[in-house]
């Protein structure tokens, strides 16, 4: 790989870098830095016909690369999930490296990366822990509140960054606080550093090992280079490990982490977890929320102490009841049933299909299409093995990373033979399917029990 | 997604429910053709309000799910050669989504009924209308990439809840949710459909069931025309309540305090339930291997 060759590393650091450049065997991409100009356009380039399809393939490429990821295999998985988020905030943060600067790139991304985190694992919870100056400090608790996560990451006094940050500290203060959290959620630890020291009261390795024992999952997201304790911190706690080449890919490692991991353990009992359904009031006249203290017109009763709440997900200020609704759980479904991935239609096969079932685009004829771009792309088909029906790339990706529901299966009348067509079906059917007084459907759960 | 202005152009995708268990049931108020007419004014309408508007119309019918305009191929050559110079008094855009819907529509009568499984029956296909609906606007709003056009999703029901759309319903409404696009909803008669009446909830769009099916045109142009942008200046009708509670999994109770299961989160009324403690995942296939986590792999 011309990567390897062309790493230099500056000679200050060298006696601190451990050098290993397996992370970067599989990819083309080069850090930063060694980018000479950003020049975007050279990036489009004809071939010898004058045609575009060079840039076509290369993109979908990258699609099928990431289609490739997708693991569909219906396991179990942690929906219930308890992430510490250990932020450096040291000086080592203000480097430019990564633009505008590490610092505010990862909190623009962070605050992204929430968003997305509590759209997709609704009932888990975040907390964020800042280092800087030898000391960790929490910036927030561990709550299922995205807007209480972005409102403090916004603040001055955090965005402020100086001194050297203390692994040990804040995966101690993370620890402190994940110890006490029930066993059925996931322990997590997401470090993000941009230092390549760090200054700590005792020794690391006792800190990784007690991580190690309460089954905490630390993950690392190096913004520098990769240092060896990070790399031994999450391996030894079964996280992952990553060094943030470029803009793009800091974004990439830091958004693997908001899928919810598939569980290992063969603990094969499951946990009931005490919830409270509350109803919406609206009210004539204002009362004060348990949550804020404000005068507010209408909320939620938690359904245990009657405290009425601003918003759910939450937990109850008062009683401490976990208050979600039943959407909010059924968000989570398309974790447990995923759609089967798509196989690709080669040329050969393309003829019998036109347009795209989903979205009726229509597809490049092979008889129209010359063989040199037939060698060079693909016919940019994907066919659901099990309703047959084709769709484009566009759809192909909507559907298995949005949407999680195949068109061309839900559109048929179903098999019953079919395991897989259960998650369609009965089976996934949750118990939150409000009551539906139909002679014909007979309520939810009919289906299930009978 | 950036904020509506005045100027854009909208894009509506029509579902209507064509279920002919529904339509030509004996105590049906409101018979399918007239109802189309209703409906074809109000598309027309539609188009009429600004040159650039966009339409694509979803039949949900029982145990299948097309498009009806545009119709598979013809994305390209919307007023192909057939179809044109059969009418002279209408509009030619009017005339050939018209006739696009009414041919569609004819023909899926006409088909022989695929075989249908007793569950299939009185179900219409709601949620693979939607997955369509989703799946043409993603690839609309792509290829505009302006960001100009507003998509919205309007469905046009008279089938009851089909209990095991749940799931793919909610997936769905999630993503319709993110990507801003509200789902409107007219029940033209029966019971409140629940599943429905949580879409247009979560995604801000506006759900109705009529009094009076006989008035479905006036309900339709006054409520469901104006454009995501005019909503902001309209008095629209509005929910008052939507319930979002939580059914147990055993004794089907709505309950306000239950115990979730940590893995498959089906809901129970109590620990003490020993039912539900061997049961509820373990009825199907799939769920089993959530809890057990034994191989993966189902086929
Ligand atoms: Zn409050
Ligand atoms: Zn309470
Ligand atoms: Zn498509
Ligand atoms: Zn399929
Ligand atoms: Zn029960
Ligand atoms: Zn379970």
């Amino acid at each position: 790989m011309a990567t390897n060759g062309r790493r230099q590393i500056d000679e200050d650091d060298e006696d601190i870098i451990d050098v290993d450049d397996s992370s970067l065997q599989n990819n083309q991409a080069n850090y930063a830095w060694e980018e000479e100009y950003k020049r975007s356009w050279d990036v489009l380039q004809e071939d010898e016909h004058g045609s575009l399809a060079g840039v076509v393939n290369s993109l979908q490429q990258k699609a099928k690369r990431k289609r490739l990821l997708r693991d569909t295999d219906p396991i179990r998985r942690g929906i219930i999930r308890h992430l510490f988020i250990v932020i450096d905030l040291s000086s080592a943060m203000q480097e430019k490296d990564l633009r505008p600067s590490r610092l505010s790139l990862t909190f623009t991304y962070l605050e992204a990366f929430i968003a997305e985190f509590f759209d997709q694992n609704p009932i888990s919870q975040i907390g964020l822990v800042g280092t800087k100056d030898g000391l960790a400090e929490k910036l927030t608790e561990l709550s299922g509140n995205p807007t209480e996560h972005i409102r403090a990451l916004k603040l001055k006094k955090f965005q402020e960054s100086y001194g050297e940050p203390s692994l040990q500290n804040a995966l101690e203060l993370a620890r402190s606080s994940l110890i006490h959290v029930p066993a059925h959620g996931s322990r997590e630890i997401l470090v993000i550093m941009g230092s390549l020291t760090t200054t700590d009261p005792g020794n690391i390795h006792d800190t990784i090992a007690k991580l190690t024992q309460d089954n905490i999952r630390a993950s690392v997201i190096a913004l520098a280079a990769e240092v060896q304790v990070l790399k031994f911190l999450s391996t030894q706690t079964k996280g992952t490990f990553g060094v943030a080449m470029n803009e793009g890919h800091y974004r990439d490692l830091l958004f693997e982490v908001i899928p919810p991991t598939a569980v290992t353990t063969t603990k094969a009992a499951s946990n009931l977890v005490m919830m409270g359904f509350p109803s919406r009031s609206n009210e004539s006249a204002a009362t004060l929320c348990a949550c804020h203290g404000k005068l507010t017109l209408g909320g939620y009763i938690c359904p245990r102490c009657n405290a009425k709440l601003c918003d759910i997900p939450t937990e109850c200020d008062i009683c401490t009841l976990t208050l979600v609704s039943s959407p909010l759980l059924a968000r989570s479904y398309h974790h447990l049933f995923p759609v089967e991935n798509f196989i690709e239609v080669s040329w050969k096969d393309a003829g019998s299909t036109t347009a795209c079932f989903s979205c009726q685009k229509s597809f490049l004829s092979p008889h129209k299409t010359s063989i040199q771009i037939q060698a060079t792309t693909d016919a940019g088909r994907y066919q659901c093995k099990l309703c047959e029906k084709t769709f484009c790339a566009d759809c192909d990706l909507f559907i298995h990373d949005v949407l999680h529901n195949c068109p061309g299966c839900l559109s048929q009348p179903r098999p019953k033979t079919d395991p897989r067509r259960a998650v369609h079906n009965g089976a996934g059917t949750p118990s939150h399917a409000p009551v539906v007084p139909s002679p014909l459907s007979g309520g939810p759960s009919r289906m299930i029990l009978g | 997604m950036k904020d509506s202005s005045a100027n854009d152009s909208n894009l509506l995708v029509i579902v209507i429910d064509t279920n002919p268990f529904e339509w030509e049931h004996a105590s049906s108020p409101l018979r399918l053709n007239d109802a189309l007419q209703h409906i074809l004014a109000f598309m027309n309408a539609h188009l009429a309000g600004r040159h650039d508007n966009k339409l694509a119309v979803i039949a949900s019918h029982v145990g299948v799910s097309s498009f009806l305009y545009p119709k598979l191929n013809e994305v390209d050559q919307p007023g192909s050669k057939q179809q044109t110079r059969k009418n002279a008094n209408v509009y030619q855009n009017f005339q050939v989504v018209n006739d696009a819907v009414l041919t569609g529509i004819a023909k899926l009568l006409q088909d022989p009924r695929p075989t249908l499984e007793e569950k299939d029956l009185g179900s219409s296909k709601i949620a693979a209308s939607l997955s369509l609906g989703l799946c043409y606007i993603n690839q609309a709003l792509k290829s505009d990439g302006m960001g100009h056009i507003k998509p919205r999703i309007l469905v046009l029901t008279v089938s009851p809840d089909s209990s095991s759309d749940y799931i793919p319903i909610m997936n769905c409404i999630f993503s319709a949710q993110k990507a801003n696009i509200p789902i409107d909803v007219c029940k033209i008669w029966g019971e409140d459909a629940v599943f429905l009446q949580q879409a247009a909830h979560i995604t801000e769009g506006i759900y109705i069931r009529l009094d009076d099916p006989h008035g479905l045109l006036q309900i339709l142009m006054f409520s469901f025309l104006p454009d995501v942008f005019s909503r902001n200046y309209l008095c629209l009708p509005g929910q008052d309540q939507v319930d979002f509670r939580a059914a147990c999994f055993c004794h089907k109770k709505i309950v306000d305090i239950g115990y979730v299961c940590s893995v498959c989160l089906s809901t129970s009324i109590a620990t003490s339930s020993k039912t539900w403690r061997q049961g509820h995942c373990s009825e199907s296939k799939l769920i089993k291997t959530q809890h057990s986590n034994t191989n993966g792999n189902m086929n």
